[in-house]
């Protein structure tokens, strides 16, 4: 009998692991102890040689669904003699922190039945969970994960359920989440900023489910941030609501009470259905049928629009509210249009009065705010699309090994900003963190990423950046390695896109060549000009530019990115004659002005998203965007149309040659565009040919340079449609490589920027 | 107007122009430099004016180059006495126009209350210089109760804006740019000693801090004074006053009036037992109608100015860096 060591590292707590090791220790029949630390989880016996070899096998096949073993080993130590199996709970910091943070979970089903069974001692508790759900980065203090770092510690279990913690064969055995009606948390309703009118939970949740009806707005608190919910077949109460955000257009998502509700008033195949009941539980786009529309304000939810976003209840408060509710309502983070999501109480009370009728608070702490993750699976070729990266799937890991356990923190980009950090050889990307404009976000940023820091101990060496100096990220990493004494290091914004996808796919020593197709709005080049239509050459670690789209001109600030019929003018500058109709979209005095300034322009841009812009507004389907990728979606809507009747026919492309060596003609294309604009053929056919022309334009330079690989990243790839006809088209012909667990849009900036230098990628 | 050759037209000019013109009795002894007495304290500031177009709507280079440097002693709160007037004209530059802009040199001279003392010309090829060139160089005593330092801001003190942002910068690129509003908007170039030193008689002390808000516009200035001062200021949009027809110009361009240059204004951070005071003293002057408390020093967010947005979330306000690059997708 010798005394044995086994160290897991991972995912591997807050995910029911100590429970496991320790019913498998009582089965074999093994005597020591289980302890969580800051590395892992710890593993001390008493075993022979290979009864210790066979309980680590059995560790790694028994490993919990919601684990991710990084490493497990097993080693000699001194001996020591055990007399019975526990599990340990100490406050151990040790340096080098290994372990990884598990993302919130979806209530499970078990949980579910209980909270629905007027038997059970949890009957309509809104915060039942067990050891298989709940909320974990929300909540988390420090490591490990342990009760006592994390919001929980404010409550103390009451005899019933400290009995389920300790018994062994309890759901909620070492369950730190664990609570109930006498000892856990509390709903509190404010009627104003200091007026609490009620803590019972029913009489709340009836007065929510009644001024619901009455066409109220509310605010609730989630999990990770205060939540504001309206009646979704309500077209008054939905303007109201966006009024009050100061949200003109963007859509809102929709809480159905449960996945059958879902299927009756959605087209929803098996991966979209296993989406929404998955543990991460996102907003995932749907097309809804003829009938939702019975049930849904859909002109006020999501102006001019196909999809729409839809997601079921992901905790026990939510279940409650939806199904008392019983039909669809509008579930959107609380906050000022622009501002991220409201997560601290005092917050909430100042300012969401301003937008709901009345506020629905709890005593528990939210440490971690996040938003909802948005998915989308595309129609025809089922390709996952992550279009926001928060709630349930942040802070997983990428399966992305550095070479060194050097610390490295990448800042990212400026909408949809991000941070990734490299710390003891693991990879973390931080949740989607808002638009770095408003000081709400950069504070939010701020805070997360010195949780991260402190909670691994980590000093960067190398602060990674985009290159553009107008970005609070580049500014930030300035800052940052003055305090870190950090060197700085600044990687162009398509290339760290490109990295990005490569790194995902596990691409970065592939042998033969790879071609990047990076496609976004906006991005500084290494020339000083703006790209966001670019095409890159991987090879030997090195990337180069082989190709982009012609430049056009465009004004200074970001007059171009907002107003789609500005960049049709910029794209159009050059040319002869202009199309009738585009000046009639502005008054004499800005079209003047506008042609003045694009006259004498020293900024020039190859954006892609500009010319989808552009091409939306000659359609006359959008001229001034009230969010960002509007219009796109608009031309994507009406190409959708045409291949809904036509499939993915098409009788040619809008640029059918071009010099050998010259950038993608622009005005060629757009010059056929309006051809057929004027010619009088319809807006669908000409949105579609328009999709089919830029899927042409990858083959054509994928053919050129003779590569069979090509990946693609930027937030034109967020386009379902366009990324179903690249594969409808190539498929076949070449190896097509998506994003996988990260957006295409600049939310995976802060990664490919880490990897760009980790790699020691050049270009 | 030709080279001189040898100087000749250049003095004929100072003879017979700028001399006349501009007489005084320090500028007409002629010596190569000039003399006086100046007791006390005093303030020295000069500044290079190459503004392109020359003429604008509401001033030209000229009385630009006088009240500039006026401002300038103004900020530091000196009174303007003497200025010494610098032109570098290029070859061709019509005779009319510079006549144009030494009378406007001359009425800002009145008007501010100060005199030229010494000057120089100098002509140059075409293509060398872009038409006029001017630099001045003022010299200015300060007031007895003036002491403007960013060390004497403090936690709570209140800034205090003089009138309407971002009249200059928009006149300017309309110009240069070809561009056209509904109403004409026109440069706010005007002498700002006056309302500062009356200030300064009143409130002395208390006036913790004064600035011109031109080149980079009032973000610029306000994020000079929290670095300076390593204090945090936040500022609520809605009482930052732009005039109806510079905030449609400014939206039509993209542009945000707080990056947007100002001649004619000016920024001053007071003790708070004060500010409403200050605040009535400028409303009361004939282009402080639009003066306004545009906000507060705090201790939260040091070095860093964040702006109360109209619709409620906050806005951190940089330094811009350079040129408007765009940043959105
Ligand atoms: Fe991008
Ligand atoms: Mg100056
Ligand atoms: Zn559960
Ligand atoms: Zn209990």
């Amino acid at each position: 009998m010798e005394t044995f060591h086994i160290h897991v590292n991972g995912i591997v707590q807050g995910v029911g692991f100590r429970p496991m090791i320790y019913h498998l220790a009582k089965k074999l029949n093994l005597k020591g102890y289980v302890k969580n630390d800051s590395n892992g989880v710890n593993i001390f016996f008493n075993a022979s040689a290979s009864e210790a070899i066979g309980f680590l096998k059995r560790i790694k096949l028994a490993a919990p669904a919601k684990s991710k073993i990084i490493a497990a080993e097993l080693f000699r130590v001194p001996d020591q003699i055990y007399f019975d199996f526990t599990i340990r709970v100490e406050d151990n910091k040790a340096s080098g922190k290994q372990v990884l943070l598990s993302p919130d979970t979806a209530t499970c089903p078990n949980c579910l039945a209980e909270l629905n069974d007027a038997k059970n001692r949890r009957y309509r508790y809104p915060f039942i969970t067990c050891t298989e759900c709940g909320p974990r980065y929300s909540i988390m203090n420090s490591l490990p994960y342990e009760r006592h770092n994390t919001a929980m510690q404010a409550f103390t279990m009451c005899k019933s359920c400290r009995d389920e913690y300790k018994d062994i064969n309890s759901r909620r055995f070492f369950s730190q989440t664990n609570s109930c009606t006498d000892c856990g948390m509390k709903l509190m309703l404010y009627n104003d900023a200091t007026t609490i009118i009620s803590t019972d939970t029913e009489t709340i949740l009836s007065r929510i489910k009644n001024n619901l009806q009455q066409g109220e707005i509310i605010a609730v608190k989630g999990i990770g941030g205060y939540l504001l919910f309206c009646d979704a077949n309500n077209a008054q109460a939905i303007r109201t609501l966006r009024a009050r955000k100061y949200r003109a257009t963007k859509p809102f998502a929709i809480l159905y009470p449960g996945i059958k509700s879902v299927q009756r008033s959605f087209e929803l195949n098996d991966q979209e259905k296993e989406l929404l009941k998955s543990p991460a539980a996102p907003i995932v786009l749907l097309v809804p049928k003829p009938w939702a529309l019975n049930e849904l304000a859909v002109k006020e939810i999501a102006p001019g629009l196909q999809q729409l976003g839809v997601m079921v209840p992901n905790n026990p408060l939510l279940e409650l509210i939806g199904n008392d509710f019983g039909k669809p309502l509008i579930a959107t983070s609380a906050n000022i249009s622009g501002s991220p999501i409201v997560y601290d109480d005092d917050d909430a009370l100042n300012y969401l009065f301003d937008i709901a009728d009345f506020v629905v608070s709890n005593n528990r702490e939210v440490i971690i705010p996040q938003d909802d993750s948005v998915v989308q699976v595309s129609k025809y070729t089922h390709q996952q699309l992550i279009f926001r990266r928060s709630r349930g799937y942040a802070p997983s890991f990428l399966d992305y090994r550095p070479k060194t356990n050097q610390c490295i923190l990448s800042t990212g980009a400026f909408l949809k900003s991000s941070f990734t950090l490299s710390v003891n050889g693991n990879v973390f990307v931080s949740q989607f963190l808002g638009s770095a404009e408003s000081f709400e976000s950069q504070q939010m940023y701020r805070q997360t990423l010195k949780y991260w820091l402190d909670m691994y101990e980590a000093k960067p060496k190398i602060i990674v950046t985009d290159m553009h100096p107008g970005y609070f990220s580049h500014k930030y990493a300035f800052e940052f390695a003055e305090k870190f004494d950090a060197k700085v290091k600044l990687i162009q914004h398509h290339e760290a896109h490109f990295a990005a996808v490569l790194a995902e796919n596990k691409l970065i020593k592939k042998e033969e060549p790879v071609l990047g197709i990076i496609w976004d709005g906006t991005g500084l080049g290494t020339d000083r000009n703006i790209w966001g239509g670019e095409f890159f050459k991987y090879e030997n670690n090195q990337m180069d530019r082989v190709n982009h789209f012609n430049y056009f001109p465009t004004i200074a600030g970001d007059k171009t990115a907002l107003e789609p019929r500005i960049a049709a003018l910029c794209i159009l500058a050059e040319s002869e004659h202009q199309p009738s109709g585009l000046k009639e979209k502005f008054t004499i005095a800005e079209f003047n002005n506008y042609h003045a300034l694009i006259k004498n322009a020293n900024l020039f841009t190859s954006s892609a998203g500009r010319i989808f812009d552009a091409v939306a507004s000659l359609l006359g389907l959008c001229d001034k965007q009230s969010y960002e990728g509007e219009a796109a979606m608009y031309l994507q809507r009406a190409a959708a149309l045409y291949v809904d009747e036509n499939a993915f026919n098409m009788d040619g492309s809008y640029i059918k040659e071009w010099e050998a060596d010259g950038p993608v003609p622009t005005a060629i294309m757009i010059r056929n565009i309006l051809a057929d604009v004027a010619s009088g053929k319809s807006t669908y056919y000409i949105a579609a040919k328009f999709h089919y022309s830029m899927v042409c334009l990858i083959g054509g330079i994928a053919e050129r340079l003779s590569i069979n690989h090509i990946c693609f990243s930027g937030g034109v790839f967020q386009n379902a449609l366009l990324v179903d006809w690249i594969k409808t088209k190539y498929a076949n012909k070449y190896q097509l490589y998506f994003h996988i667990n990260l957006s295409p849009g600049d939310e995976n900036i802060s990664f490919g920027q880490l990897v760009y230098h980790e790699s020691g990628m050049k270009s | 107007l030709g080279h001189g050759s040898g100087g000749t037209l250049t003095s004929q000019l100072l003879d017979a122009g700028v001399f006349k013109l501009l007489e005084n009795d320090l500028l007409n002894k002629k010596h190569d430099g000039a003399i006086f007495n100046l007791s006390g304290k005093v303030a020295l500031s000069t500044d290079t004016y190459v503004v392109s177009p020359i003429f604008f709507e509401g001033g030209n280079i000229g009385d630009l180059s006088i009240n500039g440097t006026v401002n300038d002693l103004a900020m530091c709160g000196a009174s303007a006495k003497y200025l010494t007037l610098g032109f570098v004209l290029e070859e061709g530059l019509k005779m009319t126009e510079f006549w144009e802009v030494l009378l406007s040199i001359k009425a800002a001279c009145d008007v501010a209350g100060v005199n030229i003392v010494t000057g120089d010309t100098k002509v140059v090829e075409r293509g060398k210089g872009d038409k006029i060139f001017i630099n001045t160089t003022g010299i200015g005593i300060m007031h007895p109760k003036a002491n403007i330092d960013a060390e004497n801001i403090k936690t709570g003190d209140k800034v205090i804006l003089s009138g309407p942002l971002a009249r200059h910068g928009i006149t300017i690129m309309s110009h240069r740019q070809g561009l056209q509003f509904e109403s004409t908007i026109s440069s706010d170039t005007r002498p700002l000693n006056k309302i500062v030193l009356s200030l300064l008689d009143e409130f002395g002390e208390k006036i913790h801090f004064l600035r011109d808000p031109t080149r980079g516009g009032l973000a610029t200035v306000l994020n000079e004074i929290a670095t300076d001062a390593r204090f945090g200021i936040d500022i609520i949009q809605k009482n930052v006053s732009v005039e109806e027809e510079v905030i449609g110009a400014c939206e039509m361009l993209g542009l945000d009036p707080l990056y947007v240059a100002n001649e004619g204004l000016f920024v001053t951070v007071v003790d708070p037992t004060v500010a409403d005071a200050v605040l009535s003293r400028l409303k009361e002057w004939e282009y402080g109608k639009m003066a306004s408390i545009v906000g507060e020093i705090t201790t939260d967010h040091p070095r860093q100015v964040i702006m109360k947005s109209l619709i409620g979330g906050r806005r951190v306000v940089n330094m811009l860096p350079g040129e408007q690059l765009p940043r959105i997708c």
